[in-house]
């Protein structure tokens, strides 16, 4: 063994140099993780990356806990994991959790690379305003990204730094939600002044903070900046204002209509496969999220559904199936942002401030956009209910029933979670496994 | 086992059964012959000891004696008659007594098995001088095992080698374990050297079968096989280095022979295979029973359902219901999709030489088709062996091996579009297959099977070329250099086209096309030395090294959008997409084996290869993978030189180190970001993986002790193996906590030990001119444990499969079921951490895929031009999970989501029954819960792999004319309650044992002829 190792080196030193190229084999579809964002080119790429990494997680898992939580959506598959969501028994152990947790972080470490790296580019044709552009989305994409964290776990590790070797971002120990929301704030504001005040429904802008915003300034109860910050995007009415009729920003392969303000672009090369799960099989799909009796009847209902009863049909064996996500190719945009949520966040707010006249003005401008009568809500309580019952039918295929019922404290009265524990999902199990600084939300 | 004995009196505990048939034999063998003589003789053997009971027959008669005890015989000869003295373990000889009143007649002992030549790495040896741990396979008697493989036709012929088909679908992948398992997430499979090309081993299907996957050894054409090695011990495979781990399978052709005319051999079969048994279902009025059940039972358990006698489901029509149990109807729909398939096979192959040349031309065709529909199984082969020589000292050849292999495919697995099988299965029967206007549809998120079997296109085409150019040249007496081009090239072409009929077709038709080429080069010389000094001494040496390269390319493109069903081809569609891959890997390699050859006596060698392979980390570009054997032949010492009955007695051990890269993965070390993540069609890019410089091959140390012992000559032979290996460095994707932003980081973390033992013996219970019959039989344990793996790793459908540290790979993770209460027809789980709760904690693992032991037995008799092979194959001791009865006996939870199994009617109704199969509630609530015991079962069986019955026919100008019949898996003894023991879902290695949906390893019936001239 001993001579061995001294002979090989000897023969070895004839093709030596031959010998290393021949074993030096480098791949076609990567690079080496050195030569990342570089110049202005590797910049742009990289930026698309964290946008691409949305398409991971907002496709079909985190949707499925904003919907599937609520109480509008049935479950016909055979995996007990879905099924955990709708009977708000949630396991540690559950598959779809632990696909957002890791979704989301994945795409934080992209975002990271992006903040960290893009700021020390060296490339004349990289001009600052692009570079603003490019670190603000980022900033704004990360804003996203720990809101989402905050409103399903609570507190989470804070990560803000890229991961270069298997020891980074490790051992964090899990922050409180006020720091987690702290954190959307801090990166919201970074993002606003970066960004241009331009209109771009599938990348952020100035007006996307905005909208963000409203949402983030209603989850803190902070009623004022919420109308504020909603009221900024409405009153860009020459780019943001309601479709008519309500199917108007889905239906006929519609994508990026004025009704949009912030959505996940796909494509027939980057698709979504959120259709296969509602579409029924004579469509393609397996129709394992089926709309529940209880919302059949209620979007059916003329009074209530309006000409939102597109939102579901009939397959050739006279079942409802949800008809939002249908395109083939599959294609469908995630709607993360319309306007007709910042419509309700500021008739939301009003209603909480008092402003009842112009609550129930917005109200109504949803309904008045889904073919039904004005609300004959009278006071603060009777708007707030009639406001919630309105985002259950508008949202009804989007994923915020849950976020809402939780963030305004009614998930136990209509949906029957008594214990509070419940309304944080738990921490990935796994994740507690590999990572001791991890601790479990209580009730888990 | 014993259950086997009760169950059924034709198979019993193999050991005790062979014991008995070896002393049948014997006793046989001793029978004597009266008859008066005027000849007296004595026969002895080599020595002069004298020999009992040989057996002395007049040649051309019946007439005969046999020797008493002192080796005496007395006989009437007449003039000019000739005797044929015979007895077995020696060589038979004939005598002319001539006018002589006395003769002595000395006999040899047949050696035949002792100086029969083995392959081993780089080389051949006499059996009698091999030291490792090698199995020769003679795959003639297996041959017409119907299957697409010959991998899949040596279960239980190979002691300590373990084959499963997952599948009874021909030419699907094969699990081929030598020795265990020594990896988590490396590969497993053996290495495989055909005609001394490396294989390339791993399915290169992408179409989406359900967990399925073809074998790529299937191309070889089982008939063009002279003889398979099956390399076990480091010894034997420390010269494959960082691929010798998981054993060596190497594959010789078919070559001629100098100085023979041509032989012609043709061989056709025809034959038909069947489904042993289906699934038992309920009928559509017990489904409807068991939904109403369940409704009112989760209706009792949760008032706030609503769920009451009044609104159960199955109520009649005219209350808003689907009308009364007892009015559903039941539709088949196995029935539909199973058939008895026809086989077919036919070999041509005409071989001979001249006295420089020598030549084998073989062609081949079988055609299989799967006795579930559409699927089948076509191979064209066509194979060329070549050797010519150019002078004394200088030989060229070349082995070609070209076939054709086509496969109608169908999704046999998991998965609800197009998957076939589950949609006849799965589907509750009550369901009509067409909805109120009479179309047909899918029910329960499957395909209509109907539709599905009209409108099934999913094809591939595999060609495959192997071929090897040598040439070989004696440099000076006793120094031989040989080098050698080889290419193992696949073009693997798969097209799907999914109508508008069907769900992934659906709405306007899809269409996916993709062409795969895996190619593998390499160039090896060798250079060998061989030397006798003096009268003991004798040396070997062989150096050479190997340079291979492995290139993956593959490109696919997919259509949706049809103008209509005529429509079929990528290019009519309304929106297509592209996308191609491409991985290479390098190899050089240096490799070197010393042996030491003392007076036949003692027996030395070291060998050692040097492994440099593009895959492994910057800072582990070398392997060094050593190994040590000895042999010491007792029987050649003096005090066992008089011992008759032992004609040959070896001991021998050896230690060495291996590797295994495969799986690795070409790039697996490098930090890399990858493209394809773009944006609105601009171009993006991510982190793909962390860069790992040290990551490098698992490696192996293995120790084997064994020997071999034969009595009477060839008469009986054991060999007996006992071995432990420990492997270290084992690859795993090491689970990175999220917030890294990475779900893995290759390491090289895992341990994993294999230690078992393994017993072979062979007797020649009887032989003489007329009749013979030799019995065969293996026995192989063991034990696989994971000695070092930080977090446990969960996999397969709903985690059944727990990979832990200190258990076994694939051991199964479930709720222990303890019983049913009889009161309450609750399942009672148990409560390991008796926290008074049912949770995850209490999940436990019981029981994993390894037997305790496995192998076979084999009996082969002939009688004058009658052959009769019978092969049994067993395992005892793995467990498998009945997921597809989970499935089945979710007890009306799933409604008209799934079919119910009839084994559900055996429910708990009322108080006081008594029954494991608790009253229906919701699932995954309790009693149907996820992951429960209760489809847990003993996988043990005995199977009657193959049985052929065969009558050679005297012709004349034929050298030979032989029709069989012959008879595979005709029958299966077992506990398990699934269809086939050996049924597994997936491919994947580390999903082994969960059965979902798979097609059963057919019964078959064949008739053939073989005909040389």
């Amino acid at each position: 063994m001993k001579a061995f190792k001294y002979i090989l080196p000897l023969s070895l030193l004839i093709g030596l140099d031959s010998c290393n190229n021949f074993l030096d084999v480098q791949p076609r579809s990567s690079i080496s993780d050195d030569q990342t964002i570089i110049d202005k080119a590797s910049a742009e790429t990289a930026v698309n990356g964290v946008y691409d990494s949305f398409r991971g997680y907002y496709s079909i898992n985190f949707q499925s806990i904003g919907y599937l939580s609520g109480d509008n959506i049935q479950w016909t598959g055979s995996q007990s994991q879905i099924q955990e969501f709708i009977n708000h028994r949630v396991n540690a152990e559950n598959s779809t959790v632990s696909a957002v947790w890791s979704g989301i972080y994945g795409t934080l470490n992209r975002i990271n690379h992006v903040i960290e790296k893009v700021p020390n580019v060296q490339d004349p044709l990289l001009t600052p305003a692009l570079r603003n552009k490019l670190i603000g989305e980022a900033y704004f994409l990360r804003a996203l990204a720990y809101f989402d964290l905050a409103r399903i776990w609570g507190g989470v590790p804070i990560v803000t730094k890229p991961t270069a070797t298997p020891s980074d971002n490790r051992g964090i120990e899990r922050a409180t939600q006020e720091q987690v929301y702290a954190q959307v704030l801090a990166d919201l504001n970074a993002a606003e002044p970066l960004l241009p005040a331009t209109t771009d429904r599938f990348r952020a802008t100035q007006k996307t903070v905005w909208a963000l915003k409203a949402r983030y300034y209603l989850y803190q109860k902070d009623y004022a900046k919420a109308e504020e910050y909603a009221s900024k995007v409405i009153a860009d009415a020459a780019n943001y204002k309601l479709v008519t009729p309500y199917n108007a920003f889905f239906a006929n392969d519609a994508r990026g209509t004025t009704e949009s303000v912030f959505e996940i672009f796909y494509s027939v090369n980057e698709t979504n496969g959120h259709r296969g799960q509602w579409q029924p099989q004579e469509k393609g799909g397996t129709r394992q999220w089926a709309p529940n009796d209880a919302f059949v009847a209620l979007v059916n209902d003329p009074e209530i559904g309006g000409n939102r009863n597109t939102l579901v049909a009939k397959d050739n064996q006279g079942r409802w199936y949800g008809n939002m996500y249908y395109r083939s190719p599959a294609t469908d945009p995630t709607f993360v942002i319309r306007i007709a949520e910042l419509y309700l966040i500021r008739a939301e707010a009003r209603a909480q401030t008092g402003a009842l006249t112009g609550a129930l003005a917005d109200l109504n401008a949803i309904r008045e956009r889904a073919g039904i009568a004005k609300s004959t809500a009278a006071t603060s309580d009777q708007l707030l209910l009639a406001i919630e019952n309105e985002r259950r039918i508008e949202f009804a295929l989007e994923p915020h029933r849950w976020f809402d019922l939780v963030r305004t404290g009614r998930a136990d009265k209509v949906l029957n979670v008594t214990d509070p524990n419940r309304l944080l999902l738990p921490i990935p199990a796994e994740q507690l496994l590999i990572d001791k600084a991890l601790k479990q939300n209580p009730g888990y | 086992m014993k259950n086997y004995l009760i169950k059924s009196p034709r198979s019993g505990r193999p050991g005790q059964w062979f014991t008995l048939l070896v002393m049948l034999g014997w006793l046989a063998g001793s029978a004597a012959f009266a008859g008066p003589g005027e000849l007296t003789g004595r026969v002895t053997d080599k020595d002069g000891s004298a020999l009992p009971g040989v057996n002395i027959q007049i040649k051309g008669t019946t007439q005969g004696t046999v020797t008493d005890t002192e080796g005496n015989f007395h006989i009437n000869v007449a003039e000019g008659q000739e005797l044929v003295v015979s007895f077995i373990g020696y060589v038979s000889q004939q005598v002319r007594p001539g006018n002589k009143s006395s003769l002595t007649v000395k006999l040899d002992t047949d050696q035949r098995q002792l100086n029969e030549v083995i392959v081993v790495g780089y080389g051949t040896q006499e059996r009698k001088n091999v030291i490792g741990s090698i199995a020769k396979v003679d795959p003639t008697d297996v041959k017409s095992i119907p299957v697409g493989s010959f991998d899949a036709q040596l279960q239980g012929k190979v002691p300590g080698v373990q084959i499963t088909s997952n599948t009874g679908v021909p030419g699907e992948a094969v699990t081929v374990r030598v020795r265990g398992a020594t990896s988590i997430n490396g590969d497993n499979d053996p290495l495989y050297v055909i005609d001394g090309v490396f294989m390339n081993s791993n399915s290169m299907q992408t179409t989406n079968t359900g967990g399925k996957a073809t074998s790529p050894i299937a191309d070889i054409n089982p008939n063009d096989i002279e003889s398979l090695e099956v390399l076990k011990d480091a010894e034997a495979t420390a010269l494959y280095g960082s691929r010798g781990a998981n054993g060596v399978i190497i594959i010789t052709t078919k070559r001629g022979k100098f100085n023979q005319k041509a032989k012609v051999s043709l061989n056709a079969s025809y034959g038909w295979a069947k489904a042993a048994k289906l699934w038992d279902l309920t009928t559509g009025p017990e489904h409807a029973q068991l939904v109403n059940e369940w409704w009112i039972n989760t209706g009792k358990d949760t008032p706030s359902l609503n769920r009451t006698e009044a609104n159960r489901p199955f109520r009649p029509v005219s209350e808003g219901g689907r009308g009364l149990p007892e009015e559903q109807k039941t539709y088949d729909r196995l029935g539909e999709i199973f058939q008895t398939a026809p086989l077919q096979n036919y070999d041509l192959s005409v071989s001979g030489g001249t006295a420089s040349t020598k030549y084998y031309i073989g062609g081949g065709f079988t055609k299989q088709e799967s006795i579930l529909k559409p699927i089948t199984f076509n191979r064209a082969s066509f194979k060329v062996n070549l050797d010519q020589k150019i002078s004394d000292k200088i030989q060229i050849g070349v082995s070609n091996s070209f076939a054709r292999t086509f496969r109608n495919q169908a999704r046999a697995g998991d998965g609800p579009a197009g998957g076939l099988l589950q949609a006849a299965l799965h589907t509750p029967t009550y369901l009509s297959p067409t909805n109120e206007n009479g179309e047909l549809v899918g029910r329960a998120g499957f395909d209509n099977v109907t539709l599905l079997l009209q409108n099934y296109d999913v094809k591939s085409v595999s060609l495959r070329y192997i071929g090897n150019l040598y040439a070989e040249a004696e440099i000076l007496p006793n120094l031989k250099f040989r080098t050698s081009w080889g290419l193992d090239f696949n073009n693997y072409d798969e097209n799907e086209y999914w109508n508008t009929f069907l769900i992934t077709g659906s709405p306007n038709g899809f269409a996916s096309a993709n062409n795969g080429q895996a190619t593998t080069w390499l160039n090896e010389q060798t250079l060998s030395f061989r030397q006798k000094l003096g009268a003991k001494h004798t040396f070997g040496i062989l150096v050479g090294n190997t340079i291979q390269s492995d290139l993956n390319t593959g490109t696919t493109a997919t259509g949706r959008g049809f103008a209509n069903n005529s429509f079929k081809l990528i290019s009519s569609a309304a929106t297509t997409t592209g996308s191609s891959s491409w991985s290479k890997k390098n190899l050089a390699s240096f490799f070197s084996r010393v042996d030491y050859n003392y007076g036949g006596k003692y027996l030395l060698d070291f060998s050692i290869r040097a492994d440099g392979s593009s895959s492994f980390g910057a800072d582990r570009k070398w392997g060094y993978f050593p190994s040590v054997g000895g042999g010491w032949r007792v029987k050649q010492e003096d005090f066992l030189k008089n011992v008759a009955a032992i004609s040959d007695l070896k001991i021998r051990a050896s230690y060495g180190v291996t590797g295994n890269q495969n799986g690795l993965g070409s790039f697996a070390a490098l930090g890399l970001w990858s493209s394809g993540s773009s944006y609105q069609g601009n171009p993006g890019i991510a982190p793909q993986q962390l860069a790992n410089p040290d990551l490098q091959w698992e490696r192996t140390n293995q120790l084997n002790a064994g020997a071999d012992i034969a009595f009477f000559g060839d008469r009986l032979g054991v060999e007996f193996n006992v071995y432990r290996k420990y492997t270290s460095n084992g690859l795993l994707s090491l689970t990175l906590p999220a917030t890294t932003g990475f779900a893995n980081y290759r390491s090289n973390t895992a341990e994993i030990s294999n230690k078992g033992f393994e017993l072979a013996v062979r007797s020649v219970n009887f032989q003489n001119n007329a009749f013979s019959w030799i019995t065969t039989f293996n026995v192989a344990r063991n034990v696989n444990k994971i000695e070092k793996l930080e977090n446990p790793l969960e996999y397969g459908s709903r985690s059944l499969i727990l990979l832990q540290q200190g258990h076994p790979l694939y051991s199964f993770w479930v709720y222990k079921q303890l019983y049913v209460d009889s009161q309450t027809g609750n399942t009672v789980y148990e409560d390991v951490n008796k926290d008074g709760k049912i949770t995850v904690a209490d999940r436990q693992i019981d029981g994993s895929i390894w037997p305790k032991f496995f192998g076979g037995l084999t009996n082969s008799v002939t009688y004058k031009g009658f052959d009769i092979n019978a092969f049994l194959a067993f395992s005892y001791g793995n467990k498998v999970y009945n997921h597809n009865k989970f499935f089945g006996e979710g007890g009306g939870a799933r409604d008209a989501a799934r079919v119910i199994f009839a084994s559900n009617n055996d429910r708990w109704q009322k108080p006081g029954d008594v029954t494991d199969v608790p009253r229906p509630d919701g699932v995954n609530v309790n009693n149907y819960r996820d992951g429960g015991s209760r489809w847990l079962e003993d996988g043990s069986f005995v199977r009657l792999r193959n049985l052929t019955v065969g009558y050679t026919i005297p012709v004349r100008h034929i050298s030979s004319l032989r029709i069989y019949a012959t008879g595979s898996n005709l029958f299966t003894v077992t506990k398990y309650t699934g269809l086939d023991p050996e049924s597994s879902a997936s491919s994947a290695q580390n999903e082994q044992g969960i059965d979902l949906g798979t097609p059963p390893q057919p019964r078959s019936f064949q008739l053939g002829v073989n005909l040389t001239f």
